[in-house]
């Protein structure tokens, strides 16, 4: 400031001249005396046709966006100042933001807003200044979201362990969605895909995924979604640095895997959701273990599992040998063998009907055996001996059954021989009379002559005698 | 113990308790009886789940509409296995 004031005091004789020679040269034509106005409009013809397209430099300061929408701000450097303005319909595309002390390039004209006698840029585009606008814009936003948390950990949904179905956000001829869904059939044959196909680039695309997102997250059943596309340039992937994306995925209750482009590219979209994915592919993978691999550890698992329990079954096995040796249980196998030995030998003599009662004990006992080996020994002894008892009841009864039947067929038997007996006949008097060897008994006396011993059996006892004579 | 199952995860958890409680060994018989009858039951429902899924692609489109997938997605997989499906 000192120097431009020093300018005109160190050469005077140049500033004298020129301030002489101005008047004479006015005086010499007619005086034109101008309104304000006029000069204010001529001033604004000059600079509006002369600086109708312009580039300038400067860093913003002063910048207010009005309720109009339309933005105001001052460029400066380090000596001069320029006021902008930015009119709604233009600040509705700038990616960033402009805030103060940001160094940019400012596209536009110069207008004169004649009332005020004022000249500004009227700026069709801004651009941030050394960094590209989607750079910035990517900054700004990522700034701005992880100000309000939404990076935060403690919002990271975890992932289910086996989604019932898979929703996916991308672009429905895309390589990607081939991708997701060659991986995802591979690692999981028969998974639900549910795809809610979204513009991925490209005008629109931001609220089109947004609303896909939000969408996608109500329906019954997904319980996970990929959202992504695959690799591209800045600009191509730029729908998944908009924050009406961010703002979807934030707000979804069901858990987001973000996949875009490839391993080097970072989007806001990465940064908000529950997960990131290099690649779509790589969503597919992180989304659902392979079943093989469940099968694999339930089956583990569902081995541990029978080999703990059996080797603890057999601790408590070896626990109950020793009890058994002891002197009040130690009669009990042997008991068991016995009424086992019992049984089979009435087996052989029973007919059919009780052997059903046989095959029954029979049946009691191998399962008592069983629950012995088994796994069952949890009601133990108890349950034994009350098996034990019932099926020694069991026995008592089979054996009584027999023991009664074969009474009843000894009493028939002895009835009927009793009505055959000749013993009978010879208590009433009679008597049996045998040839003299006693090997036949004599029926008729023409056998006999007289002389011939004969041997007579009496109810009781027995005589020798002599045949005087034959009739 | 007939808890209900709530899911495949807390399942495989569950699982994953009562084999780790069986394996420290101080449980009564009667005790770890019921954890293996439960830990067959929780395997079981396992098991069942990963085979429940039904294998199907579905497409939503903006009014909330489900329609099947075009064949050439619902079969992209197809033709040509790689090397990690061939078991």
């Amino acid at each position: 400031m000192i120097d431009s004031f020093a300018l005109p005091l160190g050469e005077p004789s140049e500033a004298a001249k020129t301030k002489q020679a101005s008047p004479a040269r006015a005086s010499s034509q007619p005086r034109r005396i101008m309104t304000v106005s006029e000069l204010t409009s001529e001033i604004r013809g000059l600079l509006e046709s002369s600086y109708s397209e312009i580039l300038v430099d400067g860093e913003i300061s002063n910048c207010r966006l009005w309720n109009t929408g339309h933005l105001y701000f001052t460029l400066k450097d380090d000596r001069s100042q320029l006021k902008v303005v930015m009119f709604r319909t233009t600040v509705r595309y700038l990616k960033f933001q402009p805030e103060n002390g940001l160094r940019v390039i400012a596209r536009g004209r110069i207008s004169v807003y004649e009332p005020k006698g004022e000249y500004q840029i009227v700026c069709r585009h801004l651009e941030p200044y050394g960094i590209g606008t989607l750079q910035l814009a990517f900054e700004q936003l990522k700034e701005k979201l992880k100000k309000e948390g939404l990076f935060n950990d403690e919002r990271k949904k975890p992932l289910p362990a086996l989604p019932r179905k898979i929703g996916i956000v991308t672009s429905l001829d895309s390589a990607a969605l081939r991708d997701i869904i060659k991986v995802l059939r591979r690692r999981y044959p028969n998974a639900h895909l549910l795809i809610r196909p979204a513009r991925v680039q490209g005008v629109g695309a931001a609220d089109d995924i947004a609303q896909a997102v939000t969408q996608i997250s109500t329906v019954p059943g997904v319980d996970v979604i990929i959202s992504g596309r695959g690799g591209g340039s800045m600009e191509d992937l730029w729908a998944f640095n908009e924050e009406s994306v961010a703002r979807a995925i934030s707000a979804s209750s069901v858990p987001i895997i973000s996949a875009v482009g490839h391993e080097t590219d970072f989007t806001i979209a990465d940064f908000v959701a529950d997960l990131r994915a290099a690649t779509p592919s790589a969503a597919a993978e992180l989304v659902i273990t392979r079943k093989d691999e469940y099968h694999d550890r339930i089956n583990r698992l569902s081995e541990q599992l029978r080999t703990r329990t059996l080797m603890q079954i057999h601790e408590y096995r070896t626990d109950i040998r020793e009890l058994e040796q002891r002197p009040g249980l130690s009669g009990l196998p042997g008991r068991v063998a016995i009424l086992r030995r019992q049984i089979t030998e009435l087996a052989h003599n029973l007919a059919r009907g009780s052997r059903g009662i046989h095959a029954i004990v029979e049946r009691r006992y191998h399962a008592l055996e069983l629950r012995l080996e088994g796994q069952n020994l949890r009601r133990t002894f108890s349950k034994l001996l009350t098996q034990l008892v019932s099926s020694e009841g069991k026995l008592h009864e089979a054996m009584q059954q027999v023991a009664m039947k074969r009474r009843a067929t000894l009493v028939e038997l002895s009835g009927r021989l009793e009505s055959l007996s000749p013993l009978a006949v010879l208590a009433r008097g009679y008597a049996v009379c045998w040839d003299a060897k006693r090997l036949s008994v004599l029926t008729n006396s023409n056998k006999i002559t007289p002389g011939d011993s004969v041997r007579i059996t009496l109810h009781r006892g027995e005589l020798g005698c002599v045949v005087k004579d034959t009739k | 113990m007939t808890t209900k199952i709530k899911d495949f995860e807390s399942a495989i958890k569950e699982l994953e308790t009562i084999v780790k409680k069986l394996e420290t060994g101080d449980l009564s018989l009667e005790k770890s009886l019921e954890f293996f009858e439960r830990g067959v039951s929780l395997s079981r429902f396992c098991h069942e789940r990963l085979e429940e899924a039904e294998r199907r692609i579905e497409v939503l489109d903006e009014r909330g509409e489900l329609k099947p997938a075009p064949d050439d997605l619902a079969f992209a997989d197809e033709g040509h296995l790689d090397p990690e499906n061939k078991r």
